[in-house]
């Protein structure tokens, strides 16, 4: 068995239980479905007998009775069973489902970001979605079908000999026939369903195309032929459904004449047999006939579980390569060292950093004293970022090493070194939570449970509900140092408030001051500011650093940013080009230095010149950059 | 801003309005309609029929020979012959009807699909571009796939199935009536029940299948979050509250997962029970009766064969009860739908072709802004204040002489694009007129203008095709050999033939694997195919592209402006030194004007702005 089955069969031997009690109730449900047409044929023939017997009784009107209440008792215990197994084995499947879920999301969590740069967030969430049902659908209802037909046929054909073995082989003989065919249109169902869903993805993607180059299309009168195109996709569609329809839309009545044609020759070669004065009765005949209809269901099915075994396979390929990857960034187990005090003193010493054959950063060595006030700033593409996220260990130096009170980073547990680290990203990601929630985001982590993996649910009681409870002073001081509070005030539910689809969009500033109140609220050693307040005017700007700059006496601040403005309070700059430090030393040192930092000043004073031209406008245009950009 | 969809409600009532407005995309189809209805109505005769045969064998052949068998077998083994043979012909016959009438309704719902598809496309093609502005693409995308589907599925599924349960419904209650009315009221008894049963656990299992959406969502926004905020969540540790919190989100999905699986779980077993009761009853009372008429020595009405028969009629009954208790569901489904389609074919259309207006020869290319003040803000009219904010121009007068070359220059914000914008028309004009030629280009044909107006963007919008057709864009009229000479005039010709493929080359979405100096020049070469006698190009972004490739750009503007009349937002200072005028724009207005020369004498807002472009343009990197 290769390790992708097995590790599906781990999850499934944990609710063997399930499973067993399911297939068991599956064979004993068929078994009984099989009863009303044998009391049926007990009042037929009785009837029948007793016309022939002469005048006696030979079935009376209690027997009669006790028959019909078989019939019914009968459905009974069968649709009691077939209730049993959908609550174990779909139940199972969907429990398995859960773990799959539950295990995937937190093997997620110990991923680096080397490995969430590479993969698109719509393809893990179409694994997790899309490839998860499909394994579900192998789990529940396929094992169902696959044992039910099993069962159904054994039980079927079984009564059917019994009945007749003539008349079952008759059967037996077309039984292939039916199947085959049956098995045949299912591959062109598959096939030609596939053919439609492609056809439709080109025309949802021509809609896309259409919709967002309204100004192209509009711009070079295009609006006929793009009608005309849409037009010929949406009649190519048709011509896939039409045909899709011919083999799909008919199935069940197709399926429906094998079988009618199948009970024609029944009723000859049965017919013949009550003909010939045998011990054949007709009541034996209804029976027969009606248990043949009952193998209607699971010879459709037959043709499509190889489709839904072959997929549910593919999917859980496809998720076991989701288990299979590992980070490259090695964590630091929080066992492995004892936590010290942090003071927040930062070195890089001879870092060279590369991607793939890019280097990114090459041969940085930087003090940062401890409390000391760093600016960062050069062009796009420059290395800034990098430079934070080797701090946070997000990446590893190639070359050299990152140190945290000459600590290397790489024997810190990774734990520690993140809780004393405070990041402000570039593009602040907040979660659809409320701003309180937002802003004391990983404060509370030391008493919750862990979820354990691996396990079946049902060994596991659910984990209490602990609802975060955010500090509501922490919070409001958080959102006043990071210039937030004002905002707040104007929302109805205050830091209550939701945010992200079903609550309020914040706007770019807003968002860059959230992220700042997050980060200050951890009250972190190292605190990182990677261009977050490109989006804050310049007013609130000078408000947010001096707030700053008021907190972080005795911590560590990195500022990566653009403007003067911002970086002339910091004790050093530092000038980063093509992944090398060029300049570094005081606003005044690098103004006379008279290098990249100096004509950035000069480039801004004048841009500011013009904004002024502009009356004042309150909000700050873009600032222009070493890249020699525009504004 | 963008209201979430999913609050509105899933159903609503019928409205027959709305119905007659979607049977109205059925008329063109009447005959397939009326051919479809008619196999309806052959298949739900036939189908009472296999039951009846299979009673006529057992009762005229089979029965009688058990009784007494000194009847001749063999003339007995003939007529049942004769009987299966009839019965397999209508078996197949009863295949072609349904074959015939399933392709039928195929053909009528992709029609039907395809038809309201294109009249949202083509209506969505007519509207402004304020249009597009005010709605996401995703949501329009929404209409022209599900929303439509939606409309299919009422027609399909809804009507064809509610006339298909009906007549069945029907067919099988005279049948049955006709065969034996005592034990057709017996079995009728449950069909109440039946209807009642299916209704009762159908609106359960919707139900529990809205809650399981529901959590559903609520699973996949946090796995999408936890996996776009990944990086946020290692570098704030806050792996376990995630953990926590999705295994809560989780659970709930198993629980109503779970609470789902007990209803379907109840739902199947309670109706064949509910069928075998039916069949019970129906078998007792017609033993009973068989009984009772042997007893009184009255010829039976009640034979083997009507019991055997009647099993199966009462069994097929209750496949047309259940089904129609889906379709009102699924009629009501498609009213939301549809109601949010019909509001898109309904939507005004603000920039219309004024009836009679004129169609453009030969441009000399005049353009004209007279005293223009333009919003585009809905709600701001020719009487609005002068001082209200959102007005973008204020009383803009621009005069560009034919074959001229203007420069329009000024901050984010200024009104350029708008400028451009309304000479294309995308809107219109709250005061004063814009003309080209002398003609208000609200009386000209949009198309017709669009056709002598080309704009050139520098994100060159690449639609999925070959490099030919996007240069061509479809117009069967261009050639190769024109295709070839317009890039080799802007420089592109032997780049795109270093292509494996040449101008058949495949551009991939939204010409990703281009760069963006090459996919400018591309959209010169655009420009250049549709000659148009005024070009707008929208020199916007800084592009970070090679000083080659710059130069090649600026060479590829100088002559596509050549005998043109052009208006360029340049950023570019040669582009701007070469023009004739420089117009400077600042908040709506026009505040300077002349050539470069003038401009930097005046030492004015243009100087300043052209010192720190200049300098920034010109510092080494």
């Amino acid at each position: 068995m290769d390790r992708n089955l097995s590790t599906l069969w781990a999850y499934l031997y944990r609710h063997r239980r399930q499973y067993l009690i399911g297939i068991v109730a599956v064979t004993l449900s068929n078994a009984a479905a099989l009863l009303p047409f044998y009391f049926i044929r007990l009042i037929i023939d009785g009837l029948g007998a007793r016309v022939q017997g002469g005048s006696l009784t030979a079935i009376t009107l209690s027997q009669i009775g006790w028959y019909s209440l078989g019939i019914v008792l009968a459905a009974l215990v069968s649709g009691a069973l077939m209730l049993i197994m959908r609550r174990q084995i779909i139940v199972a499947s969907r429990e398995i489902e859960y773990e799959v879920r539950r295990d995937l999301f937190s093997h997620l969590q110990t991923l680096d970001k080397a490995y969430f740069d590479r993969s698109r967030t719509g393809d893990l969430m179409n694994r997790l979605t899309g490839d998860l049902g499909s394994v579900r659908e192998l789990l529940g209802f396929g094992s169902w079908q696959i044992v039910n037909i099993a069962a159904s046929f054994t039980a079927s054909l079984a009564v059917m000999f019994a009945l007749s073995w003539q008349l079952t082989l008759v059967v037996l003989g077309m039984l292939p026939i039916i199947v085959g065919a049956l098995y045949v249109l299912a591959r062109m169902i598959n096939a030609r369903h596939t053919s439609v869903q492609e056809q439709n993805s080109v025309i949802a993607a021509k809609a896309q195309e259409n919709f967002s180059g309204a100004r192209v299309v509009k711009g070079y009168a295009l609006e006929e032929r793009e009608l005309a195109d849409y037009r010929a996709m949406n009649l190519e569609l048709l011509r896939r459904n039409i045909a899709l329809t011919k083999v799909d839309g008919p199935l069940r009545s197709f399926a429906t004449m094998l079988l009618g044609l199948a009970f024609g020759l029944v009723l000859l070669v049965g017919g013949r047999q009550i003909l010939q004065g045998g011990d054949f009765t007709v009541g034996m005949f209804v029976q027969f006939v009606g248990t043949l209809d009952r193998l209607a269901w699971p010879m459709l099915m037959a043709g499509w579980i190889t489709s839904v075994t072959q997929r549910g396979l593919a999917s859980w390929r496809r998720l076991v390569e989701l288990f299979d990857a590992r980070p490259e960034v090695a964590r630091v187990p929080a066992e492995a060292v004892r936590p010290v005090p942090v003071a927040g003193t930062v070195d890089f010493r001879n870092v060279t950093l590369r991607y793939g054959d890019t280097e990114v950063l090459h041969d940085i060595n930087l003090h940062i004293p401890a409390g000391t006030f760093l600016g960062i700033t050069g062009p796009t593409g420059s290395g800034k970022t990098s430079l934070a996220h080797l701090l946070t260990r997000l990446v590893d130096p190639s070359e050299g090493r990152v140190e945290l009170d000459g600590r290397d980073l790489r024997a810190i547990p990774t734990r520690q070194l993140r809780d004393v680290i405070g990041v402000v990203p570039q593009e602040p990601f907040l979660f659809s939570d409320t701003l309180a929630n937002n802003i004391t985001f990983g404060l509370e982590r030391e008493d919750l449970p862990a979820i354990p993996t691996e396990v079946s649910v049902l060994d596991v009681p659910a984990p209490p509900l602990i609802p975060q409870k955010p500090d509501e002073d922490q919070v409001r001081r958080a959102a006043e140092l990071a210039g937030l509070a004002g905002d707040v005030e104007h929302f109805p539910q205050g830091y209550a408030t939701l945010l992200g689809e079903r609550g309020v969009t914040l706007s770019g500033g807003q968002r860059q001051r959230t992220a700042i109140a997050r980060a200050i609220a951890r009250e972190p050693r190292v605190l990182i500011l990677d261009d977050s307040l490109s989006a804050v005017d310049t007013e609130t700007e000078r408000r947010i650093i001096e707030g700053l700059r008021e907190v972080s006496r005795g911590r560590t601040v990195i500022l990566i940013a653009h403007r003067i403005s911002t970086l002339r309070h910091a004790d050093t700059i530092a000038v980063l080009e093509e992944g090398r430090l060029v300049e570094q030393g005081s606003h005044e040192e690098l103004l006379a230095l008279g290098g990249h930092y100096a004509e950035l000043e000069r480039l801004q004073s004048l841009s500011s010149d013009v904004e002024r031209e502009e009356d004042g406008d309150p909000v700050a245009a873009p600032a222009p950059t070493l890249a020699g950009g525009t504004p | 801003m963008t209201r979430p969809e999913q609050l509105k409600p899933e159903t609503q009532d019928l409205d027959f309005q709305l119905v007659r407005r979607i049977l109205r995309y059925v008329q063109p189809y009447l005959w397939l309609a009326l051919g479809a209805i008619v196999l309806t109505l052959v298949h739900s005769l036939i189908q009472p029929q296999f039951a009846l045969i299979q009673k006529h064998a057992i009762d005229a052949y089979l029965v009688p020979f058990e009784r007494d068998r000194s009847l001749d077998a063999e003339a007995l083994y003939q007529g049942l012959l004769t009987v299966a043979l009839g019965y397999m012909g209508l078996r197949l016959l009863d295949f072609a009807v349904q074959y015939a009438s399933t392709v039928a309704i195929g053909y009528l719902g992709q029609n039907v699909l395809r038809d309201i598809r294109a009249d949202v496309f083509g209506k969505l093609q007519k509207l402004q571009l304020s249009y597009f502005d005010r709605n996401p693409v995703g949501r329009l995308i929404t209409r022209v796939t599900s929303d439509v589907d939606a409309i299919n599925q009422f027609i399909t599924g809804g009507l064809v199935s509610l006339i298909n349960s009906v007549f069945l419904i029907i067919t099988y209650v005279w049948i049955m009536l006709r065969v034996d009315w005592r034990l057709s009221l017996i079995s009728f008894t449950v069909l109440p029940l039946m209807y009642w049963a299916t209704n009762f656990f159908r609106g359960k299992m919707r139900e529990a299948f809205r809650r399981t959406r529901l959590e559903q969502a609520v699973v996949n926004t946090q796995l999408n979050e936890n996996i776009s905020g990944a990086m946020t969540v290692q570098l704030f540790g806050r792996e376990a509250r995630s953990a926590l919190d999705f295994d809560h989100a989780n659970r709930s999905l198993l629980a109503a997962h779970i609470n789902s699986v007990q209803w379907f779980s109840l739902f199947m077993p309670a109706v064949a029970l509910l069928g075998q009761l039916a069949v019970a009853l129906v078998v007792y009372f017609a033993a009973r009766f068989l009984l009772q008429d042997e007893a009184a020595g009255v010829v039976a009405g009640v034979t083997v064969g009507t019991i055997f028969a009647f099993v199966q009629l009462t069994q097929q009954l209750f496949q047309p009860i259940q089904d129609l208790a889906d379709v009102f569901n699924n009629l009501q489904a498609a009213m939301a739908s549809s109601e949010r389609i019909f509001e898109v074919l309904d939507e005004e259309e603000q920039i219309t072709d004024r009836p009679g207006a004129a169609t453009l020869g030969q441009l000399q290319g005049r353009v004209d802004l007279e005293n223009v003040w333009f919003a585009y803000d809905p709600e701001v009219t020719a009487d609005t204040p002068d001082d209200d904010p959102r007005w973008i121009l204020r009383g803009v007068d621009l005069h560009i002489q034919p074959g001229e070359s203007v420069a329009l220059v000024g901050a984010t914000g200024a009104g350029k694009t708008s400028v451009t914008a309304l000479i294309s028309r995308f809107y219109d004009v709250q005061r004063g007129a814009v003309k080209v030629d002398g003609h208000d280009v609200r009386d000209l044909k949009q198309h017709d203008l669009r056709r002598h107006v080309g704009v050139v963007l520098q994100d060159v919008f690449l639609f999925a095709g070959t490099i030919a057709s996007n240069l061509s864009l479809g117009n069967p009229a261009v050639t190769q050999a024109q295709i070839e000479e317009a890039c080799r005039y802007v420089g592109v010709h032997d780049y795109v033939m270093s292509l494996p493929q040449g101008y058949q080359t495949e551009v991939r979405e939204r010409g990703a694997g281009l760069s963006t100096g090459q996919k400018q020049l591309l959209a010169f070469a655009r420009a250049l195919l549709q000659n148009p006698d005024i070009i707008l190009v929208l020199d916007e972004a800084t592009a970070n592209v090679d000083t080659e490739t710059e130069l090649r750009i600026q060479a590829a503007l100088q002559r596509v402006m050549q005998g043109r009349t052009s208006i360029i937002i340049a950023h570019r200072l040669s582009t701007i030194e070469g023009c004739d005028r420089i117009v400077v724009m600042r908040r709506g207005r026009i505040v300077e004007q002349g050539s470069h020369r003038e401009l930097l004498a005046q030492g004015g807002y243009y100087s300043r702005l052209q010192q720190l472009q200049y300098s920034g343009q010109r510092r080494p990197v």
